[in-house]
């Protein structure tokens, strides 16, 4: 579970608030979304989950802990995160960089045991990531990366998973792919937040969303409450309409042209 | 900064500044023979005997005072000390590189530097704004004859030029003279530790040692001054190992420097480097000092 | 495979290390240069393998361990494969101890390293100072802006220092900036070692930092790394195992760049193999740099320095090209 409670994130020179007194909940068993436009607060969504941006007021809480007083590595244990980017500044090869989701659970002088590459071969089982095992992280393609960095997401063990747009840079069967397993974990009992742009594929998948605008919570229910044209519109300042996809039934959110 | 600046308004200045040889010429013909160029290929032209003397280099600072003309110094560097008398003089920095106003300040009519590359510029300065120079190397023994000589002309007395430079020419001959030794002595020079630095076959101080009947174990080193490893000391394992009166302690003590025998074997000579450090006017007292020095060293030896 | 290639780094340090005490001027037998290691035999020859070959072989083994891991554990950190320890105004800050230790006149043996390491941990201070108050945190490009903002000023600081000083001063400064492990002597190298030896555990207790810092700051937070203050402990120990090495070598270039970049061209990849193939392959290096120094233009040597440089450019152009 994760809660944000009237969250408040300024960075150091910004003139306005980057979270705003933001609050909702993500609850086990179920993808949750937080959208909005660019610069909505998104981004600071996940920073302030994992420490990286300190909360001037207010509190998030994953699990057990409050994130400003938990200590990193036991947080790290039950939260795992896949940032928006992330690219090692020197080659690993996969198998080391699955096992990096290890780390958190020993101190600096405890060593990774055989359990540890057990949990590791489990983890890249589960993302299909198996067969890259051997591979260098450097040769890999952008599905195959995106597979690899979440099975070291799993490999961490903990029951709360964060994505920051895990659909970015994947073409269109592996983005489905990768929701499909996201929708699976959750189903499983895990809190899986996602956070994304992608309104139209959040709304087939997540069960709850969130909507963000300059920091702010504006709307949050069922996708049938958030995908409406009256809510969306005013946040995107751009005409649009939402229709029912023909064949599953999700609302579907269509920009119009201006004129 | 200040320094860097007006050399550099000298230099641009020196670009318009073509007709003072010509001038030069005149002067010289006016007063006769004797021109002396220095070793820049400047050429001193006084109209009257140099009054008011800038001295940059302690070497030729002590041989004013030896001409007699030590009343006419108006400056001097940080590291004159010889005679005494020297010290109430204006100290006007290192010698090298001057401080072209600083020195014009003191209103000389001759300005006498080392020539050192680092001094080129100076000196032009030094002439644009109409003072004269005479910039002499002082590295060998030979050199002091030609110094005193330019100083006895600039003074209008090249007679007691000659004097000074004769007497030390037969002190140093004397030393020269003296019976060879049984048995050779070989030294090394220790004029730095790190790196470690001694002298070579271009040094002054290698032609007196020569004098005072020992051998350089580094003479064969072209460089005046030669940076070598310990241990090739160690290798070249001198009889005696000559050292200034400051660093004597250090050496004694310092494990690295018994690798070499003479140094474990407490054959350490501490010279009086002020005396013997620059080859001067009293090189031939220098090379007296050196050679008892090396003669109590050498009775001890097996 | 992994064991191999131990073998052969261990074994290339072994073969330097001999070199290192069999090679010199004076000619000494290897029985002789094993007793004498030993303490026995010619008194001679005690004095120049130990007090002369040894404690230089040893000292080049901190200064090359030394630079290696910082490297190692800066280029990490910083996500800089370019970074180097005297980016980070750690050698401008050693210098400017050790010229004003040699301006004031304080020429002892211990009274240089100290000044040096003390200039060093300043400006490692100042930098990390700059990069607070620019940023709020330990930005990796600030850091690196504000070492290079602090070398340049205390290269300034040097030019100023050394235009008032003599010739002997001045000769003493350069040679001590071009780097040389010539004035090796036990009193210092045996609290260097010291030095270096707990600085580079500490370093190889955080490697798994290094590790996860490599992947961004956001993913390391992810895993649990408080990325601040790991960034700030790791930038300190790689600045202070650096300025170790200033204190007893003066500045050997290009050591911190060219070796943990070797290192993972021979596979090794995770932080903390990264930090001790470093150390190793470090020492190796400089060890052998030295033979290099002191034999090419016998009786004399070279800087140090020069040696590694003339070593380093050629590489630091091919990397910089690969990289662009």
């Amino acid at each position: 579970m994760i809660t944000l409670s009237q969250a408040v994130v300024r960075y150091p020179g910004a003139r306005v608030n980057a979270l705003d007194g933001a609050s909702f909940v993500a609850r086990p068993g179920c993808v949750t979304a937080v959208v909005g436009p660019n610069g909505s607060g998104k981004s600071t969504v996940v920073r302030a989950l994992i420490g990286q941006a300190s909360l001037a007021s207010g509190s998030a809480r994953v699990g057990p802990f409050d994130v400003a007083t938990a200590d990193r590595r036991a947080l790290a244990c039950t939260l795992a995160v896949v940032t928006q980017r992330e690219e090692p500044t020197f080659p690993l090869l996969v198998h080391d960089y699955v096992m990096l989701g290890r780390y958190p659970h020993y101190g600096a002088w405890s060593a990774l045991g055989p359990g540890d590459a057990a949990v590791a071969e489990v983890a890249a089982a589960r993302t299909g990531a198996a067969d890259l095992m051997g591979r260098r992280t450097d040769e890999l393609s952008g599905g195959e990366w995106q597979r690899v960095r979440l099975a070291r997401a799993l490999a961490q063990g903990g029951d709360v998973l964060v994505l920051d747009e895990p659909g970015t840079f994947l073409d269109v069967a592996h983005e489905m792919a990768a929701f499909e397993l996201l929708d699976e974990l959750a189903r499983e009992g895990r809190t899986v937040l996602l956070v994304s742009h992608q309104l139209n594929l959040v709304a087939r998948y997540a069960a709850h969303i969130v909507l963000l605008h300059h920091g702010r919570v504006v709307a949050a229910g069922a996708p049938t409450d958030v995908m409406r044209g009256d809510v969306l519109e005013p946040v995107y300042d751009w005409p649009l309409v939402v229709a029912r996809d023909p064949a599953v039934g999700a609302p579907v959110l269509i920009p119009l042209k201006r004129r | 900064m200040c320094a860097a600046l007006v050399l550099t308004t000298a230099i641009a200045l020196s670009l318009t500044a073509c007709t003072a040889p010509a001038a030069d010429r005149e002067a010289r013909e006016t007063r006769g023979p004797a021109p002396v160029v220095d070793d820049f290929g400047d050429t001193l032209s006084l109209s009257r005997p140099a009054a008011r003397v800038v001295s940059l280099n302690p070497v030729t600072t002590e041989a004013m005072f030896a001409l007699g003309a030590g009343a006419r110094l108006v400056g001097r560097t940080r590291w004159d000390a010889s005679p005494a008398a020297v010290r109430r003089i204006l100290d006007l920095g290192d010698g090298l590189q001057p401080n072209v106003e600083a020195v014009l300040a003191a209103r000389p009519d001759l300005v006498v530097l080392y020539a050192a590359e680092a001094n080129r510029a100076a000196a032009s300065a030094f002439r644009r704004a109409g003072v004269q120079t005479l910039s002499m190397r002082t590295d060998r023994i030979a050199d002091l004859a030609r110094v005193l000589h330019a100083l006895g002309v600039a003074f209008g007395d090249t007679a007691i030029a000659r004097v000074v430079a004769d007497s030390v020419q037969r002190s140093l001959d004397a030393i020269r003279a003296l019976p060879p030794r049984t048995r050779e002595l070989s030294v090394f020079w220790y004029a730095w530790d790190v790196p470690v630095i001694t002298i070579g076959a271009g040094s002054y101080l290698d032609e007196l040692v020569t004098i005072a009947g020992a051998r350089n174990v580094f003479g064969d080193l072209s460089q005046p001054s030669p940076q070598v490893t310990l241990e090739s000391v160690a290798q070249r394992n001198p009889d005696v190992v000559l050292v200034g009166p400051r660093t004597a302690a250090r050496l004694r003590t310092d494990r690295r420097w018994h690798s070499v025998s003479a140094v474990r074997e407490g054959r350490v000579l501490v010279v009086d480097t002020v005396l013997v450090g620059r080859p001067g006017v009293r090189m031939g007292e220098a090379a007296r000092s050196l050679r008892a020095l090396l003669d109590s060293a050498a009775r001890a030896l097996p | 495979m992994t064991n191999v290639r131990w073998m052969i780094l261990l074994a290339a340090l072994a073969v330097a290390c001999v070199a290192g005490l069999a090679i010199g001027p004076v000619a000494i037998s290897a029985g002789d240069v094993l007793r004498a290691l030993a303490g026995s035999g010619d008194a001679q020859a005690v004095a120049i393998v130990r007090d002369l070959r040894l404690s230089r072989v040893c000292l080049a083994m901190i200064t090359g361990a030394g630079l290696g891991m910082s490297g190692a554990a800066l280029q990490g950190t910083l996500r800089n494969p370019l970074a180097e320890p005297y980016l980070l105004g750690v050698s401008g800050g050693a210098a400017v101890g050790a010229v004003l230790a040699v301006v004031a006149g304080l020429t002892a043996a211990v009274a240089l390293p100290v000044a040096a390491f003390t200039g060093a941990a300043a400006a490692v201070a100042l930098v990390l100072l700059i990069a607070r108050v620019a940023s709020g945190r330990a930005d990796p490009r600030i850091l690196l802006m504000a070492g290079v903002v602090v070398g340049a000023f205390a290269n300034a600081a040097i030019m100023v220092l050394l235009s008032g000083a003599g010739e002997g001063t001045t000769r003493n400064a350069l040679w001590w900036m071009m780097g040389s492990v010539a004035g090796a002597e036990w009193g210092t190298v045996r609290w260097l070692a010291v030095y270096a030896v707990i600085a580079g555990a500490l370093l190889v207790a955080v490697a798994r930092d290094i590790d996860l810092l490599a992947l961004g700051e956001d993913a390391a937070a992810g895993l649990g790394v408080r990325v601040s203050s790991a960034t700030r402990r790791i930038f300190l120990l790689s600045a202070l195992l650096a300025a170790v090495t200033v204190a007893g070598a003066g500045l050997v270039g290009f050591v911190g760049l060219v070796v943990p970049a070797l290192a993972r061209a021979f596979g090794m990849r995770r932080a903390r193999e990264v930090l001790v193939a470093s150390a190793v392959l470090g020492a190796a290096l400089v060890v052998t740099a030295d033979v290099v120094a002191r034999t090419v233009r016998a009786p004399s040597e070279l800087p140090l320095g020069a040696v590694t440089a003339l070593v380093g450019v050629p590489f630091f152009l091919v990397r910089l090209r690969r990289a662009a």
